[in-house]
């Protein structure tokens, strides 16, 4: 497992588009949230900046990141490759992904600290740990199920469309509206409760049992995108087996035609 | 050799939708055989050797290796030795970051600079996998396959790409590891590959096996074949032959030697040129087109 994941970094920084497009712009996208973070704590609050910061780098650091990364190597039979070899699925499977979630982490508690430093830290700490936990596992799921549906990393510009966006503007409408109004809706929606949990983290005022319930449907999600991910996710290049089941279907039909 | 079955399959079905990729199908291959699985076109040996390799699940049957279940990749994985039909590598990786990693997920123990120096790629050992050529990308293939001497070795068209001299080489591995106990299974189009080397041939067609046996096993079903051109008049042939619309006389024989020598005595009496003579044993061709034109 490990010498999966140190080779798939050692691609990651050798791969200049996906090192611009999935670390260097997720964190220039944060570092204008700390740069303009009184505006954005007097219309949101400290605690929205921080889910914000969380949600850019693992949508579009993370998850997108995730999904071109296993769309590619399903592409060029890498995936196969491994897969010929003795390490086992989940082995596989965590070797890829581990380089990209310890660099997301890294980036979290990177640009956390620094909003803690310029402006103030969290309430409870610990519970701010918990939510970006949960948080990365629910992304790591969504970019394994995506990853399923998307034939390549070209198509991958397409397909992580929806939750990349979905999240960020599930955290931005929480963010910058609390959720005194659909409650229930906006927390079960994907990123929406734990935008919650991050914003109690940081901004304390609630009740840690309270906070706690937002768990659930962040573990719900998490428990649908790891569903998904099994029911979806392919090792095989979806063409080979399209182009198998073409040839299947011309020699039936050429088998029909001799009959 | 012994008689144990390093590969042992067993009324193997194996459907794609409403598709019958493989039907009934049952073989064994013993421990130190090279076996080669041939067929034509959409027969079915890809999709068997995937599922021998552990890559595919059948829909029914069973597929022992190596006395375990192919899907037992911790079991099995460390063994056996893969070559792909598709090179599989990551272009970001050199070759001998490529060799490295896929060596250590083996579990087998060898040496870098020895697997580089049987495949000729010392010195490309720097070079990413995205500036090889098709040839040396087969090559590279070849050495993870073959990295730590694995008991059983699967070759997937292996010298598809390869020029001659990188061919020779890759066979003179291939028969250091059968010095070595190596068991060999091969999947080739080049025939005369097989029939220069393999100790049994499956040949499949439509999804199952048409023949299985030695060379000569399976060149013995079929006649071989004389041929040769004839001047403007003769008398009549001292053997049932045909005329072909270029002019060429075919003779189908079951005796070569024997008939050949009365053809030659037939000519030789009545001095007769046999133009562009040509005689031979049956060839693995003639089986494969025999398969194709039933």
């Amino acid at each position: 497992m490990l010498s999966i994941a140190r080779s798939e970094l050692i691609q990651i920084f050798r791969n200049r588009s996906v090192l611009i497009t999935s670390f260097v712009i997720p964190i220039a996208v944060c570092a204008f949230f700390l740069y303009q973070h009184e505006l954005f704590a007097q219309v949101g609050s400290l605690g929205y900046i921080a889910g914000i910061v969380m949600f850019t780098v693992c949508a579009f650091g993370l998850y997108s990141t995730v999904v071109t990364t296993l769309a590619s190597r399903r592409q060029n039979l890498f995936l196969k490759r491994l897969r010929s070899t003795a390490a086992a699925d989940a082995q596989i499977l965590v070797g890829l992904v581990l380089p990209v979630t310890v660099i997301a982490l890294i980036q979290v508690a990177a640009i956390m600290t620094v909003l803690g430093v310029v402006a103030g830290g969290p309430e409870n700490a610990g519970l701010l740990v918990v939510a970006v936990l949960v948080t990365v596992a629910m992304m790591i799921g969504l970019g394994l199920a995506t990853a399923g549906v998307t034939n390549s990393p070209e198509h991958a510009q397409v397909t992580i469309l929806p939750v990349t966006l979905g999240v960020i503007a599930v955290t931005t409408w929480v963010g910058l509206t609390g959720t005194e109004d659909l409650a229930m809706l906006k927390r079960l929606l994907p990123g929406g409760a734990a935008t919650e949990l991050v914003m109690n983290a940081w901004n304390g005022g609630v009740a840690l049992s309270d906070s706690l319930l937002l768990l659930a449907p962040t573990l719900a999600w998490v428990a649908i995108a790891v569903t998904l991910a099994t029911r979806y996710f392919r090792w095989d290049p979806r063409a080979a087996s399209d182009q198998r089941l073409a040839i299947a279907r011309r020699m039936r039909r050429s088998a029909l035609r001799d009959r | 050799m012994t008689s144990t079955p390093v590969i042992d399959v067993e009324r193997l079905d194996l459907k794609y939708g409403d598709f019958h990729a493989v039907k009934d199908l049952s073989f064994q291959v013993r421990r130190g055989e090279f076996y080669a699985l041939l067929g034509t076109n959409g027969a079915g040996k890809t999709s068997t050797l995937e599922t021998i390799e552990g890559h595919r699940v059948p829909t029914s049957g069973a597929v022992r290796v190596l006395d375990q279940s192919p899907r037992n990749r911790a079991a099995v994985r460390p063994r056996m030795g893969i070559m792909l039909q598709e090179s599989g590598f990551s272009p970001d990786l050199t070759v001998r970051e490529s060799i490295g990693l896929i060596g250590a997920l083996t579990r087998r123990q060898d040496r870098l600079q020895r697997v580089l120096s049987i495949v000729d790629l010392t010195s490309k050992a720097g070079t990413k996998v995205s500036q090889l050529s098709g040839g040396e990308k087969r090559r590279l293939d070849f050495a993870t396959a073959v990295w730590g001497t694995p008991e059983l070795v699967f070759l997937d068209e292996p010298t598809t790409g390869l020029d001659i001299q990188s061919r020779d080489a890759l066979w003179d591995a291939v028969d250091k590891l059968r010095e070595d106990g190596s068991t060999i299974v091969l999947t080739t189009h080049y025939l005369e590959e097989a029939q220069q080397r393999a100790d049994r041939i499956g040949l499949m067609h439509r999804g199952t096996f048409h023949q299985e046996g030695t060379v000569a096993e399976l060149t013995r079903t079929l006649p071989a074949v004389i041929q040769f051109r004839l001047p403007g008049t003769s008398p009549a042939l001292p053997l049932p032959g045909r005329r072909e619309s270029g002019g060429t006389f075919l003779i189908e024989t079951h005796q070569l030697q024997k008939d050949l020598f009365v053809l030659l005595r037939w000519a030789q009496d009545n001095a007769i040129e046999l133009r562009e003579l040509a005689a031979g044993p049956t060839r693995l061709d003639d089986v494969f087109r025999a398969i194709n034109n039933h």
